[in-house]
């Protein structure tokens, strides 16, 4: 019994982290593109197209790796596509999102259901990709009672997605690169003066980012175990993304911790029932409080933050003075 | 064999739209020496530094470098051939300390910040003969730390050819001082320097050549130590300065609009007037002369109501106005127009057109919901005629426009209003000769009406003609009130500066208050 | 010999329309090559789009009246936030907006439908939508004068807000829900057709008109002359030009903000009563994207008028028409219409580029005096 209630905790806890690393990949990807002064609606989008080329390809070439590179590349693509659009056309970066979820999602379902009418890639068929999405414990730490199978026992993409999102914070504080990135997004001009070349840097981040939302948009099609149907995989999770990149507060590192808080209300929504039912004394409340609710939470929260920080007063918020405004060097 | 420059444009030229901005343009610069650029404002000093620094591009012509043809595309290029420009709006990063500032423009950095870097900057600095906190954030900085950090960053970047855009403008006395000592060490270290500017004082005493540009065209360059301000102003001007502006002498009513020990806040929180007293009287001009920002634009916005006042009194006509919105000072018939550095930023709507632009401050008096055109346009066809304001139509957005066109709309619409008093900044900013009298006969037009004008105004010459007094500001205070015709620029240059005060120069009656004052009566008027 | 991109002062009109158009029919011809690829003849396919499928159609009467049902909200919703855009408020949320509208509207038709005369509901559907959706916009527009809070990222948090009350409304079986009907054993929506809908006036044949268009077409033609003649049309265009200026005019630039962005929002929140009063129930898809779309039409159009009609008319045809179409042609998905009006999208604003901006060459030459 006691052991029962033990599980129950310790697969809420892995259902944290392997339904919700793909927010982070999300996050930290928009808080690359957004760091260069460039706010991109697109993320729904662009995690669709990523999801359903890396998973096609991965599928095909039965290899893990070549379905996160494509993704990764279709993700990219993307980025190139709306950079294109925004730093070299100088097109409305609010449009040109939204238009690219738009684009993204008919791309995810005129190709998925085209496929599924001649012949759709079930995961289960690929040893590869199954053996290659299957955990990997973590030696020693995974052995920790409670905690260890939840937060140490998982697949190589939710320790990519943590070593990405720790790597990004480290490049963008502690590294040249990262720096003039910054410069970038907060004074295109005063970076521009100092032979920083805007343009290139923003190219080149926009699509690095969008890569590495295309790769998160592949692992929740690998959750879902490639199943194909009239939802689509990233099922709002590029939404909640710029969300948390606001309530991270532009930092990789706080993204992290911003993907469990959300994950935490997300798993809650779907196994709080289950919580419910081990600890009816306690958390009994839990099977009332409608699942809507725990959708709505992230929203609900990151709304609260951008009021607060308004309030508070930019000074200390990571948003980047510039984001939002296309820079053109003649400007007068 | 000819003499190696360092920097040698020929025949540029650079057009925005319609306007040319630089007309075929021939300038050297010596190694090693300091090179004044002078013009009016808007003849395209700046413009024509910008394409040396890479932010624009020339339509046509050619530059030289050290002898060698380059074409330089962007800052980056610049950097490389080793130009460095001190742009008048800094280009900082706000929230980066001042070595990162440096360091993101440095080349080699290395892939990892280093920590050492603002030890580094700090040497870098001394070595220059800089002392700076190199931790401090450029938001929490002032600005002539900033300009500091601007010179650090370009020389940092191994600059051997520095443009300074009007370095002196944001400055005081001392801080020129400081700074004309730094760039003599750096012309002795063998730095080419080109220093903007229209101060004649200034350049006599930096340069050595001295280049002039005049509506957008070379004129020539001279030698410093073979001319003078006389000579340079006819350059500059185009002609001998013999300002033939008119002022009427005219009955003076009361004071129509007096302040009295008033205080406002700067944007950013400091004093920007302190204490100030003053009163204008119908039928005069009030000049109000100044280092730039110290204070004009604040006290301009606060007689408008666009700025609170925190402290002090103003009445109008014996009615206190503090606090008042601006809708209601607009009302009163206190009219102000500012024009900008940008020159669009205040006072006009740019995408709208000059009709509707005519009505931006009646339109609510129109009978009914409805916004009267018709009128809009019957005052647009007039302003045009009168002012002699060239544009295809009455329906032509403000913002295409030339600049002394732009200026010629909004002061004719605030004549049109016919205010009983007038605050206008810089009206003549940027415009040729031909415009700028246009504009002063404006005012004299007004002036005979019974208008009391205060004219905030950058050049000494046309205060001291046009005006019947002058007030001088220095960092927010006033430094005495002076009648146009007795003064000297001497002396307004010295109260400019703040080494002379003339406040207490008559003990009998306190400074800027009106022997009669209208202020009694419009205090028991705010009691009651 | 280089070259560099500079601004352009004006464009005639003319060369604009040829290059959206020229934008327009490059994608269109990008969509042919993907249909070839795949096997469909796309003369075929884009006649069958753009006709909505009506010719030798006996019940096309049926397909107009779809597809106007379809247009009422698209249009409205466009006009709407056209009027905060022109004020450089950037409210993407439309679609929380239109939600909820629609929930206020589903009220009061389920509670006071068939107690109060019809038409008094129906007013009182509009009224209650328009409350309902322009304070919903309000608290952003207030905390935006208030605090300078980001309104961008506010009103996208928000749909999300009301998306999911709206879901959670639609899909909880309890006592108190009145709002699902109480007869089925599942959460099912409370149909209200039969009590309280929006007229339609028999036309021609057996196609009649839907009152909401022709408010619509009146709304469309009182915008155009709020903006255009009346004082707060001319306050709002003074305040999106700059903000600056609206002040020193005398303009309470907080109260134009909160105003325009109150009506904005009651106008979208119409919208909404229009869908729901024409549908008679309410589902969790009910804004079918308007809010989003809305963007885009209002900005396409470049936020005039008439141009938005226009644009939303042909977006409407793009999405009934490939609906329509996939029915037909079996092999290519109705996401067809998405990722055409993408391409469509990227070329214009590709094109739009041409319209602000020129390239040019630049010259070397000039003489080779100099100063020294």
């Amino acid at each position: 019994m006691e052991m029962d209630k033990l599980s129950v905790v310790t697969s809420f806890l892995h259902n944290i982290v392997v339904y919700n690393i793909p927010l982070l990949y999300g996050t930290a990807g928009e808080i690359l593109v957004e760091k260069s002064g460039s706010l991109n609606l697109g993320v729904e989008g662009i995690m669709a197209v990523g999801a359903i080329f890396g998973y096609i390809c991965g599928c095909y070439a039965n290899s893990l790796l070549v379905g996160i590179a494509v993704a990764f590349l279709a993700g990219a693509l993307c980025g190139l596509l709306f950079s294109v659009l925004t730093v070299t056309l100088q097109a409305n970066q609010n449009i040109t999102g939204l238009t690219l979820t738009t684009f993204g999602l008919g791309v995810y379902f005129f190709v998925g259901n085209g496929l599924k009418a001649s012949g759709w890639p079930v995961m289960g068929n690929f040893s590869n990709i199954m053996a290659g999405f299957s955990n990997v414990a973590i030696p020693g730490l995974s052995k920790i009672p409670l905690l260890g199978h939840g937060l140490f026992n998982h697949n190589v993409l939710v320790y990519l997605g943590i070593a990405i999102a720790v790597a990004m914070w480290w490049y963008l504080n502690k590294t040249t690169p990262g720096l003039r990135l910054r410069a970038v997004g907060e004074n295109p001009a005063a970076a521009d003066s100092v032979g920083i070349n805007v343009t290139w840097t923003k190219y080149l981040h926009i699509c690095i980012g969008c890569g590495i939302m295309g790769i998160g948009g592949y692992y929740m099609g690998l959750n879902m175990s490639g199943s194909f149907n009239s939802n689509c995989w990233i099922n709002g999770y590029g939404w909640i993304a710029v969300a948390l990149v606001i309530f991270a507060n532009w930092n990789p590192a706080m993204a992290i911790l911003g993907t469990f808080v959300f994950g935490f209300f997300n798993t809650l929504r779907v196994s709080g029932s289950s919580l419910a039912a081990a600890f009816p004394s306690v958390l009994g409340f839990l099977g009332d409080i409608p699942t809507q609710l725990y959708q709505a939470l992230p929203f609900i929260i990151t709304a609260i933050v951008l009021v607060v920080t308004s309030i508070r007063s930019r000074k200390s918020s990571g948003l980047p003075a510039a984001l939002g405004i296309n820079y053109f060097r003649e400007e007068r | 064999m000819t003499e190696e420059y360092a920097i040698q444009l020929s025949g540029i030229t650079k057009a925005f739209g319609s306007v040319v901005a630089n007309k075929n343009i021939d300038l050297n610069v010596r190694q090693g020496e300091i090179l004044a650029l002078l013009g009016e404002n808007g003849s395209g000093k700046t413009t024509l530094m910008n394409m040396l620094s890479g932010i624009y591009q020339p339509d046509s012509g050619t530059i030289r470098v050290n002898g060698k043809e380059v074409s330089i595309h962007s800052p980056e290029d610049a950097k490389r051939l080793g130009i460095g420009m001190v742009h008048q709006h800094f280009k900082l990063v706000d929230v980066f300390s001042a070595a990162d500032n440096v360091w993101m423009g440095r080349e080699k950095a290395g892939f990892r910040l280093k920590r050492n870097r603002y030890a580094e900057m700090e040497a870098i600095a001394k070595k220059f003969g800089f002392d700076i906190d190199p931790r401090k954030k450029v938001c929490n900085m002032a600005v002539s730390e900033k300009q500091t950090l601007e010179i650090i960053k370009v020389l940092s970047y191994g600059a051997k050819i520095i443009i300074l855009d009007e370095p002196t403008a944001v400055l005081t006395v001392q801080e020129i001082q400081k700074l004309f000592t730094v760039l003599r060490k750096m012309k002795d270290e063998g730095h080419s320097i080109i220093i903007i500017t229209h101060k004649l004082g200034e350049v006599m005493e930096i340069s050595d050549r001295v280049a002039i540009l005049r509506k957008g065209e070379y004129i020539t360059t001279v030698n410093t130590a073979e001319t003078d301000e006389q000579a340079l102003t006819e350059w500059m001007v185009g002609r001998k300065v013999d300002l033939n502006i008119d002022r009427p002498a005219m009955e003076k009513t009361k004071p129509l609009l007096e302040l009295r020990d008033v205080c406002i806040r700067s944007d950013e929180g400091t004093t920007a007037i302190d204490g100030v007293s003053f009163y204008i009287r119908g039928g005069e001009i009030l000049g109000v002369a100044g280092i730039a920002g110290c204070g004009q634009k604040e006290l301009c916005e606060a007689i408008a109501g666009l700025r609170p006042i925190e402290k002090g009194q103003m009445i109008h006509k014996g009615d206190n106005i503090v606090g008042l919105p601006p809708r209601v000072i607009l009302e009163k018939g206190i009219s102000m127009s500012f024009i900008p550095e940008d020159r669009l930023g205040m006072g006009l709507a740019p995408s709208l057109s000059i009709t509707d632009n005519m009505l931006l401050k009646n339109y609510a008096d129109a009978k009914g919901p409805f916004v009267d055109r018709k009128q809009g346009r019957a005052d647009a066809q007039q302003v045009i005629r009168e002012l002699e304001v060239v544009t295809p139509s009455t329906e032509t957005p403000v913002r295409r426009l030339s600049g002394g066109n732009v200026q010629k709309v909004l002061l004719g619409r605030e004549i049109k209003a016919g205010p009983n008093v007038l605050v206008t900044a810089y009206p003549v900013r940027g415009l040729d000769i031909h415009s700028s009298y246009a504009i002063y006969d404006i005012l004299n037009r007004q002036k005979k009406d019974g208008v009391g004008i205060l004219f905030v105004g950058e050049d000494l010459d046309v205060m001291m003609a046009l005006c019947d007094k002058i007030l001088v500001l220095c960092h927010g205070k006033v430094m005495g009130v002076v009648h146009a015709h007795k003064t000297t620029k001497e002396e307004l240059g010295l109260m400019m500066t703040g080494s002379l005060d003339l406040t207490n120069k008559y003990e009998d009656k306190p400074a800027g208050i009106a022997k009669d004052s209208l202020f009694g009566d419009g205090q028991q008027k705010v009691e009651g | 010999m280089g070259m560099h991109i500079v601004k352009r002062e004006n464009l005639p009109l003319w060369q604009k329309v040829c290059l959206y158009v020229g934008a327009v029919a490059a994608a269109l011809l990008l969509g042919a090559v993907l249909l070839l690829a795949i096997g469909v003849d796309p003369i075929a396919y884009y006649n069958r789009m753009f006709t909505l499928g009506t010719v030798g159609n006996p019940i096309a009467y049926k397909v107009y009246a779809n597809y106007l049902a379809d247009l009422v909200p698209l249009v409205l919703t466009s006009l709407a936030l056209s009027l905060a855009f022109k004020m450089k408020f950037w409210n993407i949320g439309g679609e929380g907006q239109f939600i909820m509208g629609a929930l206020a509207t589903a009220v009061v038709a389920i509670k006071l439908g068939g107690v109060l005369p019809t038409a008094v509901v129906l007013i009182l559907m509009c009224l209650a939508a328009m409350v309902a959706a322009g304070i919903y916009g309000l608290i952003v527009a207030a905390l935006k004068v208030k605090f300078g809070t980001n309104e961008t990222l506010l009103t996208l948090m928000l749909n999300y807000v009301a998306l999911y009350l709206l879901t959670y409304l639609m899909e909880t079986k309890v006592p108190w829900n009145f709002l699902l009907d109480p007869t089925a054993v599942r959460p099912v929506p409370q149909s209200f057709d039969k009590m309280v809908k929006f007229p339609s006036i028999p036309l021609v044949g057996k196609f009649s008109l839907n009152v909401c268009v022709i408010f619509v077409v009146l709304i469309g033609l009182l915008i155009h002359v709020y903006l255009r003649r009346t004082k707060q049309g001319y306050e709002i265009s003074v305040v999106g030009d700059s903000a600056g200026t609206a002040r020193y005019a005398g303009m309470k630039v907080g109260p134009i903000v909160l105003r325009t962005v109150f009506l904005s929002a009651c106008l979208i929140g119409l919208a909404a009563a229009f869908k729901v009063g024409s549908t008679g129930i309410l589902s969790t898809t009910i804004t079918e994207d308007v809010g989003w779309t809305g963007i885009i039409v209002a900005w396409l159009a470049q936020l005039n008028t008439w141009a938005i009609f226009l644009v939303s008319a042909l977006v409407c045809v793009l999405h009934y028409g490939s609906t329509v179409a996939a029915a037909t042609f079996a092999q290519v998905d109705s996401s067809f219409a998405n990722m055409l009006q993408g391409v469509i999208l990227f070329l214009v604003l590709a094109a739009d580029f041409f319209t602000r901006f020129r390239v040019v060459m630049v010259k070397k030459g000039g003489s080779d005096h100099g100063n020294g």
